[in-house]
């Protein structure tokens, strides 16, 4: 009987103190919820975007706060999963009761995450999903941050326009979003009056595209665009390099936008263009400066999911700074209204909650380096054009 | 169709043998393990990716070209099998075929999840052995023929350590009848050791080459296994010469259907083999008949 007396008067104890934390918390701070990708397959993104996140709350913090209160950041691991996002969100909107919600890593994990938050009402900044999908389920309560798979590879579409390109030559991963990237190829090549001349999907597990390039060889296109990502990107230049195909242009979604595309290729990576949702050496105001800080920190330079995390932090406090309060009605149709450059880039949501201001950023690989090519304001270095063949390399 | 000229048809055919070549390599390494201890290792592909690994810090780290981290990372790797079966596969032979699934869907979760701790989810590759062959019209692809021809040497290998020594025929008693085997006065646990370790240095040594020819990262394992499943059925359970001809056969029509057809379908084809195989010759095409 004592034994549970004790247990008893433990537990009194511990709701007692959780109760007044809560209570002493409530008055002095705000609180901002997330689930991080902190193993599995995410891992290390979610890491990185981790990062972006505490670094703006310690930002905030030493601003002052937002509205005279502190922000503080509760997050748990997802493990890469929508379920357990799914779970985590549930656990943070009812349980912690946080005041602000940031969305999770990945596409997958964010339709889970953005169901839960929906069903609560509850606005959720997303800063790790470019699927669009998420946004045509008629929910009100995702905001987008990242440009989406389907504007990709427009920016490298107009300048081969530009440029005379006529043809298309069109592959990529039988996966969402490699597809959502073709479909956005597509339309955007029709609207300007370019012919995709070549269109074919491949399995997640291709390894040897000889015989695709072979086909393309007997087509002859102008450019080639991959809604690929970066094992298939690598090992298609290889063996386009090998069968020597000859494009004016290749541009892959995925791949040259990382720097491994670069260290997996070699001398073969120069001219391949891709994209980035964000680069450190972008023109955007506070970038510069936030990747300095960010490498001081953390000793290596920021990725894009870093950025992304200090964006959507960024978002967050702007919401709540034209709110005036943490209030979920308000602070939805404070986002809806926000039409803002953050040091991620611009943030101007549609009627969805779809981001639609962020611009695609295209690169290119010169000389060993990768370089932001478009749009011409963002830029660090020309686009070298046209791809220089394999004979004379 | 221009894809009918007698040069298109030949480079398919030739990227295919290659591509199958290392296939083989893969499949029967899987297939003598299994043959000789009913043990299907579903960390199979994990360990070509420990060689792969292997091979890329050594070329990172002490600029060493694969080829020659051959010579480090397949006896490496054939000494960790060595230990591994010692230490757990042993205790997983002979009981029921679930029994060891599970053991080694275990290893290979350890092994993918250690990797992303230590590597992360990068995607890692060689820039080394790049480029072509260009013989009049034909390009054959320098990693790819490197790999293909070393696969077939080292499957020729192994299988003539099978067919001609003493060791190797040790190895086919057991595979054989274990039990009759151990009467014979055969170490068998030392012959399930030698054949695993062997298997997984075939791996291995697939994983060195492949970091040539492809970018991978700890989960790519998935996709080889798979594939290899296949192969092994095609082949016929059990039988190392199968996996051999499995693998090539496999590379061959990936080629042709990819070529002729889409590489979505081509993708395919593994698995409608699979099926076509099983309904004509439900034992594989050099399938042991006795399998269980």
């Amino acid at each position: 009987m004592s034994r549970f007396k004790a247990l008893l008067s433990m537990f009194v104890v511990c709701v007692a103190a959780q109760t007044l934390s809560v209570a002493l918390a409530d008055s002095k701070e705000f609180v901002v919820g997330a689930s991080v990708a902190l193993s599995g397959k995410y891992a290390r993104t979610g890491q990185e975007q981790l990062h972006g996140f505490q670094m703006w709350v310690d930002d905030v913090n030493a601003r002052g706060g937002v509205l005279g209160r502190k922000m503080r950041l509760v997050h748990y691991d997802d493990e890469s999963k929508p379920e357990v996002g799914a779970k985590l969100y549930e656990k943070l909107i009812t349980q912690d009761k946080v005041d602000l919600l940031i969305g999770p890593y990945s596409s997958a994990v964010t339709m889970a995450a953005s169901t839960v938050a929906e069903k609560h009402n509850f606005p959720m900044v997303s800063s790790g999903a470019s699927s669009a999908k998420i946004w045509e389920r008629g929910y009100k309560n995702t905001f987008g941050l990242y440009t989406l798979a389907e504007v990709y590879m427009d920016p490298i579409l107009e300048f081969a326009k530009n440029n005379g390109l006529k043809t298309v030559a069109l592959i990529y991963e039988n996966t969402a979003f490699p597809r959502s990237v073709a479909a956005g190829v597509r339309t955007k090549a029709t609207a300007l009056g370019m012919k995709v001349v070549f269109d074919e999907e491949y399995g997640k597990a291709s390894t040897d595209f000889s015989s695709m390039i072979l086909k393309m060889k007997a087509i002859k296109p102008d450019m080639v665009i991959g809604g690929s990502y970066l094992p298939d990107s690598t090992a298609f230049m290889r063996q386009a390099r090998e069968n020597r195909l000859y494009a004016k242009i290749f541009a892959f979604a995925v791949g040259p936008g990382l720097p491994d595309f670069g260290k997996n290729l070699g001398a073969d990576a120069n001219g391949v263009m891709g994209n980035t949702q964000w680069e450190p050496e972008l023109k955007i105001p506070g970038a510069g400066e936030f990747s300095k800080k960010y490498k001081a920190k953390y000793g290596h330079e920021p990725g894009y999911h870093a950025g992304g995390g200090y964006g959507a932090g960024q978002v967050l406090e702007a919401a709540v700074t034209r709110a005036l309060s943490v209030d979920r009605d308000k602070v939805r149709k404070a986002l809806y209204e926000l039409d803002i450059v953050t040091t991620f880039g611009r943030f101007k949501v549609d009627g969805t909650g779809k981001q639609i201001g962020k611009p695609a950023y295209a690169v290119e690989w010169i000389n060993g380096e990768r370089e932001i090519i478009l749009p011409k304001d963002a830029a660090t270095h020309d686009p070298v054009f046209p791809f220089q063949d394999w004979s004379k390399r | 169709m221009a894809l009918f000229e007698p040069t298109i048809l030949l480079q398919l055919l030739i990227a295919g043998l290659l591509t199958g070549s290392l296939y083989a390599l893969l499949a029967s390494g899987l297939n003598l393990v299994f043959g000789v201890m009913r043990v299907i290792n579903i960390a199979h592909a994990e360990f070509m990716l420990l060689g792969a690994y292997l091979a890329w810090v050594l070329y990172v780290y002490a600029n060493v070209h694969p080829l020659l981290s051959l010579f480090i990372v397949v006896p490496a790797v054939f000494g960790i099998g060595w230990v591994l079966e010692r230490t757990l596969i042993e205790h997983v032979v002979g009981r029921p075929l679930l029994t060891s699934l599970l053991a080694t869907y275990g290893v290979s979760i350890i092994m993918v999840n250690a990797g992303l701790l230590v590597f992360a989810s990068d995607f890692k590759s060689v820039p080394q052995l790049q480029g072509a062959i260009v013989i009049g019209e034909l390009a054959i692809s320098k990693p790819r023929l490197v790999a293909g021809v070393l696969a077939v040497i080292l499957t020729f290998a192994v299988y003539l350590f099978l067919e001609i020594t003493r060791l190797g025929k040790a190895v086919r008693a057991v595979a054989e009848h274990p039990h009759v085997a151990t009467i014979c006065g055969i170490d068998v646990q030392r012959i399930r050791m030698l054949t695993f370790a062997l298997a997984v240095a075939m791996a291995a040594a697939a994983g060195v080459m492949l970091t040539m020819i492809y970018s991978f990262s700890p989960d790519t394992g998935a996709d080889f296994i798979q594939k290899c499943f296949a192969i092994i059925i095609i082949g016929g359970m059990g039988n190392f010469l199968g996996a051999f001809y499995g693998g090539v056969l496999l590379g061959v029509v990936e080629a042709f259907v990819g070529g002729f057809g889409t590489t979505q379908w081509a993708e395919a084809v593994a698995y409608l083999l699979l099926v076509l195989v099983l309904l004509i010759r439900p034992t594989g095409l050099k399938g042991m008949a006795d399998v269980k």
